[in-house]
């Protein structure tokens, strides 16, 4: 066995053998590229979950606790069209404010990030886009940084003296994105990115997986329109279709995105859209398949 | 109601959510068998025959299913 994510797959194999054969074929193909891709990340989670007094089986514990939740909602949005919460307060009741909740949901997210495909995908075209739109030096932000893994790119590929911001209103966010960066270029701040000064500027910013977690995005998005002015960049990720515990705001489709953003003074510089399954978008569109939404923008000319 | 009469219902769920009119299934019928009941159309498949037996499964009940019999068994218990 070479890669750490090969052992991942079968110990998940070894608790839940059709999960693992779905995803064994999910990643069939991609295996030369997405297998090295990871190895540097799960070798910096192995030694964060070490460090925590924990091994991988506790990793693996808390995705299919994740994909167990995961299916609870999916069932239940199938059933009425609609994620099972409406409103922050709820959620923050439900999920944000219990520890444990956090910690198994926050942890099955982290490996989610290579034993999905689509979320790779969007993690490469992350990389591949990043240094075309950011400045020879400046500030970068990232808001809600989870698994560490979109910071661990920035940290990669920006110059050496850029300004690398992380604000979360997650406690265990914060823990969980330090522990597996171990960077102390990094600042990391327990702030709600609306309590940033707007005379605060950001050449760019990263908001992964957050807009499907508020009651109104377009608030968000027009706060960091303002934060990275008329000539910084930002890297926004979000799902369709994606019942989860914490998701709030429901995307039907890449329209509605694109009319958030356009509503938040954001233009689309880029975008790529991933099915979560290896199938043609009409039959994602029939059994309402999770799609993964990625932009870079800019404020609107 | 005999297990069946639910077989055969459930075999019309199929054929309309599945939109494939040449669908069969017998009681050990797995997912492999038929052609795109995989994981995406399960739960489509799950709520659209709690819809029309007016049933709810529970979400182990609904990730465990080994083949159509124990699907219709449960359908059966539930009915009474």
């Amino acid at each position: 066995m070479g890669f750490i994510i090969e052992e991942i797959i079968e110990k998940i194999g070894l608790k839940n053998p059709e999960h693992a054969a779905k995803l064994s074929k999910n990643l069939a193909g991609l295996e030369a590229e997405i297998y090295p891709a990871s190895e540097s990340f799960f070798q910096k989670y192995y030694a964060y979950l070490e460090k925590e007094g924990k091994t991988i089986d506790f990793g693996i514990d808390c995705y299919l606790h994740m994909c167990d939740d995961m299916l609870i909602q999916r069932h239940k949005f199938i059933e009425t069209g609609k994620y099972t919460s409406t409103s922050f307060d709820e959620v923050e009741k439900r999920v944000y404010g219990n520890e444990a909740i956090m910690t198994y949901h926050m942890h099955g997210l982290v490996l989610g990030q290579f034993l999905w495909f689509e979320q790779f995908e969007r993690f490469k075209f992350f990389k591949e886009n990043l240094i075309k739109y950011f400045p020879s030096q400046g500030k970068y932000l990232e808001i809600g940084g989870g698994h560490g893994l979109y910071m661990l790119g920035a940290l990669e590929l920006l110059p050496t003296d850029t300004v690398f911001d992380l604000v979360d209103i997650s406690q265990s966010s914060i823990n969980l994105a330090k522990g597996v960066i171990d960077n102390s270029k990094v600042n990391y701040t327990l702030k709600n990115v609306f309590d940033i000064s707007d005379e605060d500027k950001y050449d760019f910013f990263t908001m992964g997986e957050v807009l499907e977690h508020l009651e109104d995005p377009i608030a968000i998005l027009k706060k960091l329109a303002n934060l990275i002015g008329k000539t910084g960049k930002g890297y926004i990720t979000t799902p369709i279709n994606s019942p989860m515990i914490d998701h709030i705001y429901l995307f039907n489709n890449e329209t509605d995105i694109r009319e958030v953003f356009d509503k938040a003074g954001l233009s689309i510089l880029t975008e790529k859209i991933v099915i979560s399954e290896h199938i043609s978008p009409k039959l994602a569109n029939k059994f309402k398949v999770p799609i993964m939404y990625a932009a870079f923008v800019e404020q609107k000319k | 109601m005999e297990e069946q009469e639910i077989l055969s219902q459930v075999v019309a769920i199929f054929k309309e959510e599945l939109d494939n009119e040449e669908i069969e299934l017998t009681m050990e019928s797995t997912a492999k068998e038929v052609e795109d009941w995989d994981s995406l159309s399960h739960i489509h498949l799950m709520v659209a025959i709690e819809k029309h037996f007016k049933i709810r499964f529970t979400s182990t009940e609904i990730s465990s299913f080994k083949n159509v019999g124990e699907m219709v068994e449960t359908v059966k218990k539930r009915l009474g």
